[in-house]
Order: C-alpha cells, then sequence, then structure tokens
C-alpha cells in the first residue's frame, strides 16, 4: 500500500472511503475533487468532499478518520501527510432536488472510489452556476463535459425542472461552441 | 411552535427568521428574539453543517442564507411558512415588514 503522502487526491479518497466503508459508514465522493479527477487535473481542488449518504454520528466518522491518522480540525480531517482535507457534508446525495441514484465505482490500488457520475458532477457545478451565478462553477462543469460522456438531455431536464432554462442555454452555448472549435 | 420538531427555540427562531426575511446575520437574529448571540451563532453552525444554510462574509459580517441546494428547501420553506401564519399578528408584522429598499447614508428620517 502506498503511503499517504504519495497517494494522488483520487487514491486517498479511495483509501479513506474504503475504510470508512469496513466501518460501515458509506460516503461517496462529490464537490471539486470530482471535476480534479473527471479532467485531468485540469482543475485543482484540495478539498475532498465525502457526503455522508446515511447521516451517521460523527463521533463514528471521527474514530473511523482517527484510526487512519486524521484529525479533526473545525469542521474538517486533516492529516500531516496531505495537504488534502477531508470534509463530510451530510446527506442525502442529491444535486438540486434530485437524489443521486448512479454511482460509479473505479478500482484503485489504495481502495474502492465511489463517485457521482460526469453527469452529475455537471449538475452539481451547474447548480452552483444556477443558484450564484457562480462563473468558476460554469467552467467546471464545461471542463467536465468536454472531457467525458454525459447526459446532456438529462442535464436540460434536470435544468428546466428546476427552473433554470436560460441558464442552461448558456452553459449549452458555450458548451457546443467548444465542441466546435474541438 | 416548531420545538418538539426541531428540538430547540433557537432552531426555530432561527429559520422562521430566515423564512421572513430570506438572509440574517447572528446579531440582528440575537437582537429580534432577545436571545444570546453564541446561542443564535450555535444554531446558524448546526444549520450551516447540516447543509440547511449557507453563509458569506459581505464587509466584517456573516450573512446567512438557506442554502438553495438543500433537497428538503422547498418543504422545510412550507412548512415554516405555515408556522410563521400561526405566530400572532404583531410578531409577524415585526418579522415581515422590514425595511428593505436602500437608505441613503446620513438621511434624516
Amino acid at each position: 500500500m502506498k503511503s499517504i503522502n504519495k497517494m494522488t487526491q483520487a487514491e486517498l479518497a479511495a483509501y479513506v472511503q474504503s475504510h470508512l466503508q469496513e466501518k460501515g459508514i458509506t460516503v461517496v465522493l462529490s464537490g471539486g475533487a470530482c471535476v480534479s479527477i473527471y479532467t485531468a487535473n485540469k482543475y485543482i481542488s484540495a478539498d475532498i468532499d465525502l457526503i455522508d449518504v446515511y447521516s451517521v454520528a460523527r463521533n463514528k466518522i471521527k474514530t473511523a478518520m482517527e484510526e487512519i491518522g486524521f484529525n479533526e480540525k473545525n469542521r474538517y480531517f486533516v492529516h500531516p501527510d496531505t495537504k488534502h482535507i477531508v470534509e463530510f457534508p451530510p446527506g442525502p446525495l442529491s444535486v438540486g432536488e434530485e437524489s443521486v441514484t448512479q454511482i460509479r465505482e473505479i478500482k484503485l490500488a489504495t481502495g474502492i472510489l465511489r463517485v457521482i457520475s460526469p453527469t452529475d458532477c455537471v449538475k452539481d457545478r451547474l447548480a452552483a452556476y444556477y443558484f450564484w451565478n457562480d462563473q468558476q462553477c460554469l467552467a467546471q462543469a464545461l471542463l467536465v463535459a468536454k472531457h467525458n460522456r454525459i447526459n446532456l438531455a438529462d442535464i436540460k431536464r434536470w435544468s428546466q425542472a428546476s427552473g433554470n432554462n436560460k441558464g442552461f442555454g448558456i452553459f449549452l452555448e458555450k458548451y457546443s461552441g467548444n465542441k466546435r472549435s474541438r | 411552535m416548531l420545538r418538539p420538531l426541531l428540538g430547540s427555540k433557537g432552531s426555530e427562531n432561527v429559520l422562521i427568521f430566515m423564512v421572513a426575511r430570506d438572509e440574517g446575520y447572528a446579531r440582528e437574529i440575537s437582537q429580534f428574539f432577545g436571545m444570546d448571540i453564541s446561542t443564535v451563532q450555535n444554531q446558524l453552525d448546526k444549520l450551516e453543517l447540516g447543509s440547511i444554510l449557507v453563509s458569506l462574509t459581505k464587509g466584517r459580517t456573516r450573512i446567512y442564507t438557506f442554502n438553495p441546494r438543500y433537497p428538503f428547501l422547498e418543504e422545510l420553506k412550507q412548512l415554516l411558512e405555515k408556522a410563521l401564519s400561526f405566530y400572532p399578528e404583531e410578531e409577524r408584522e415585526k418579522l415581515v415588514m422590514n425595511r428593505r429598499r436602500p437608505r441613503r447614508r446620513g438621511k434624516v428620517l
């Protein structure tokens, strides 16, 4: 097994997830780290957001994390051998008002990485763009869409269901522009 | 009113304030309800940790709003709005009828 200081972000996430799973704690990777993974690090995030799918007791997570050398600092878990910080946002696993049902499992040397799909990753980023007009998240959604096979029809349906036709139109225009310029 | 469900009066006050005004910060919520500011801050922290609220700093003030990505937001707001409709009229008006339009700096009332 690699030492923590040599693990990539995805390997570290898989290592933590696998350890927690052994303790009966189910977590799924979401947030900026997914963008890093799906864009081959074109976007870098130091955070590892592991959604605590069934909202287990915080103390149970804390004990399990301490077993692998992480300590809780404010709301985050840090390890002396890595710059990555791990957070456990509470479940349910969702994008906007919809629950996420498709989980990808990627086998890595350090464990099994359980991560939301590229389509849900795009929705997750677009949600921040729609709600807060966050241009960084729009750029991240476009990056993920560019580097992965996504279900555009589902993203359109989801956007329309949450009343974000205009935002989706802007995303689609930029996405189509990217595809043409490839 | 929602205390048995939410677990504390402080939690109810914070959420009712949010649904009435869309946003708030610890000091104004504590002053409105006559609560200790640390109690309000604890409730805000708890609700933010639970992804029900999010916060942004403006100047030196941390402003809280509902998290638009919270999957039960619509249902939660409906519940809070209904609870608010059962509040005494005077308190409800004080919550809802606050000035939101701009006022030029230095303007005498």
